[in-house]
């Protein structure tokens, strides 16, 4: 039991730590990003690709991070001329640019194949420590993303890219370039989501690129605004709901009578999706979102 | 809005423990042997999923019926993979540490089953899987042996392709691959098999997946003028292309892997506009009794003949090769029933069909177990290596010409 705990637990604050990243982006600055996904296909292959070629993991992860900010840099600078709905397609559209470009070049990353037996972290400790190892270390990430983003959104930077995000004209009328901090905004969340994809992808062990489709952006995105949009708990509290729907739904089969196993699997994810539509009719603002203000 | 944060908190919190509280109750039965399903149920994999679920739970009810295996009973628990591999990952985890299954039975698509098979070695359980992913046979994914495939690899399904093309008089083959593992890797196989014959591929395109149209790849591949069009494609991707072909008017030929060219593609496009498609799959072992006892509780779960899910026979047998394994190892030590999986499927010993007939014989010397969706022979690797059926769909209906054995 404790570790199907460990394993929803892991799962759970990679989730954390995507959102982290995207309410900064959108959360606090209004940044449309429909491509998360990408940048954490980026953090996944590359971390995955050094240390497949005995490449230490320390710094797999820290080049995972490096990259994937990366990545986001051209992004930025191509899509600061953007509106935000204009913004949310060029982000989607890369993100599936990013999966082709995966899928395409085999020599690389061995395209639809995928990579197997991509080194776990804490190999030596072995089977459950290891496990929790993980986790604490995940754990201490999110713990450091979730504080240095709650110190990003006190800060004055914060506030500036708040007012961004609720009116724009009025920066530049004050004399501020918008551009310059939504590329900031941009490589730090996409960073994140790079660091995201490392875990991901040592954690899982297999990667493939059918795994990096657009889904994952959306469930980050029903994760924050269950939550509640640009708050960073909101960004911790609606990944647990989100998983909690999801992993709770196996459950299921323990407290429905009448209905087949094979069956079961169709209940759940109805259930699921009925849970995600009664929870954002009765909480539209999310679990923690600001009431006070809008 | 009246309710509080805090009640909201409350109330989700006690949900979870209702929902977690009764299966820690159940966690522990004795006199059982665990198995968990872990079938495609739902996602891309579904038309095939539910059957093979059901497959597994009809046959652990067969072996049951037969007193069970070693004195103990099998017990199946089902998840759904949603044909995902981070679903599944998290399934398994839930059947491996949950409901701690000895043995993890039906995973289905090649990224799932690479995905899952890392969980099931750390455990020490057997992987039982119908994908088709080379990897899967060799360290790391089976570094200790204890994944075993059902299905042909892509590999075999390629010179199969191979061998078809060569009999059928083909000079001029063009492929075209559903861009994942398995639709590559058909595609790739009949390359590898078809170039060392001496011959050579005029066009190779590989596809995206989820496209309302395939237009622009099926002119390039028309435009090179091929005899036969060899595909490692599914079902949807299938009849987007048959229509666009039919109305292309150009005449070619097809060989299609018999999960694309089904019945259900018949029916979908129409008899005329599939004339002649030659469909390809590996022969359940149609005249085995075993097939005739896997045919029988199909039906019966699912309404429909047997021969529309392959992959439900070959969980069929799943469960049989293990419960033999079970009761020939006599215990629920995983090491010495995965000694005895071979040794009970594998020739040399009477021919066997079903469980209860093989637990008897079991008792007099060595049995050699033919499945429902093979002679279920294992190589070194874990891998089947089952005949090929060669079907042309004439007038709506796919009728068997031959069998390639490779």
């Amino acid at each position: 039991m404790e570790a199907y705990f460990i394993a929803i637990g892991i799962i759970a604050l990679i989730y954390v730590i995507l959102s982290l990243g995207l309410t900064l982006q959108y959360g606090l600055t209004g940044l449309i990003n429909f491509g998360h996904v990408g940048f954490f296909a980026i953090g996944a292959y590359t971390s995955a690709l050094l240390a497949l070629k005995g490449v230490p993991l320390v710094l797999s992860f820290a080049a995972a991070a490096a990259l994937a900010g990366l990545a986001a840099w051209p992004l930025g600078l191509v899509s600061l001329r953007l509106r935000d709905d204009y913004f949310a397609i060029v982000t989607l559209g890369f993100s599936e640019v990013v999966r082709i470009v995966i899928t395409s070049e085999g020599w690389l990353t061995n395209g639809v194949q995928g990579l197997p037996g991509i080194p776990r972290l804490y190999e030596g400790l072995g089977g459950s420590a290891a496990q929790l190892a993980v986790l604490v270390t995940v754990l201490a990430v999110t713990l450091v993303g979730t504080w240095i983003i709650r110190r990003i959104a006190g800060s004055p930077f914060g506030r500036l890219i708040e007012a961004i995000r609720d009116n724009e004209e009025a920066v530049q009328a004050l004399g501020k370039d918008p551009a310059r901090f939504k590329i900031q905004v941009l490589v730090v969340g996409a960073a994140l989501a790079g660091i995201a994809g490392a875990f991901y992808a040592h954690y899982i062990t297999y990667i493939v690129p059918d795994q990096f489709i657009p889904l994952v952006t959306f469930y980050v995105w029903m994760a924050i605004i269950m939550g509640g949009v640009g708050r960073v708990s909101g960004a911790i509290v609606g990944t647990a709901i989100l998983m909690l729907f999801l992993e709770g739904s196996r459950f299921l089969r323990d407290i429905v009578p009448g209905v087949s196993e094979v069956d079961m699997a169709s209940v759940r994810i109805g259930a699921v999706g009925l849970l995600l539509v009664l929870f954002i009719m009765y909480r539209p603002q999310g679990l923690m979102g600001d009431y006070t203000k809008r | 809005m009246t309710h509080t944060r805090r009640q909201f908190v409350g109330t989700i919190g006690a949900a979870t423990a209702l929902i977690g509280a009764p299966s820690i109750l159940r966690a522990q039965a004795q006199g059982t042997f665990r198995i968990g399903a872990l079938c495609p149920v739902t996602g891309s994999g579904s038309p095939f999923g539910s059957g093979m679920q059901k497959m597994i739970i009809a046959a652990a009810e067969a072996v049951n019926a037969a007193g069970g295996a070693a004195g103990r009973k099998i017990e199946t628990i089902s998840e759904d993979t949603q044909t995902s591999p981070q679903a599944a990952v998290l399934a398994a985890k839930k059947l491996i540490d949950v409901n701690k299954v000895q043995a993890v039975l039906g995973t289905w698509s090649s990224g799932v089953s690479l995905a899952v098979v890392p969980l099931t070695n750390d455990a020490n359980i057997i992987l039982m899987n119908t994908s088709g992913a080379p990897a899967l046979s060799v360290p790391p994914a089976n570094a200790k042996g204890l994944s075993y495939r059902f299905q042909a690899t892509n590999d075999r399904f390629g010179r199969a392709f191979a061998e078809i093309c060569e009999r059928e008089g083909f000079r001029r083959p063009a492929t075209m691959a559903f861009n994942n593992a398995s639709g590559v890797g058909n595609t790739e196989g009949f390359r590898k098999a078809w170039e060392a014959k001496g011959h050579k591929v005029v066009e190779s395109v590989v596809y995206e997946p989820n496209q309302p149209t395939y237009r622009s790849e099926l002119q390039k591949v028309l435009a090179a003028n091929p005899d036969v069009i060899v595909t490692g494609s599914y079902l949807a991707d299938t009849t987007i292309i048959m229509r666009e072909w039919y109305q292309s008017g150009q005449p070619v030929k097809w060989v299609m892997p018999g999960w694309a060219a089904s019945p259900e593609l018949v029916k979908a496009v129409g008899p005329d506009v599939v004339e002649g498609i030659i469909s390809v799959d590996s022969v359940s072992n149609e005249n085995a009794l075993s097939y005739k006892a896997y045919d029988e509780a199909y039906r019966k779960a699912t309404g429909q003949p047997g021969q529309s899910n392959v992959y439900a026979a070959m969980t069929w047998d799943m469960v049989h090769a293990l419960a033999l394994a079970i009761e020939a190892a006599n215990g629920t030590d995983m090491a010495a029933i995965n000694a005895k999986i071979r040794e009970v499927s594998n020739p040399a010993g009477q021919q066997v069909y079903t469980y209860a007939e093989a637990k008897e014989a079991l008792k007099k010397g060595k049995i050699n177990f033919e499945g429902a969706s093979s002679v279920l022979d294992f190589d070194q690797y874990g891998d089947v290596t089952p005949d090929f059926g060669v079907f042309f769909i004439e007038g709506g209906q796919l009728n068997r010409r031959y069998v390639v054995k490779i």
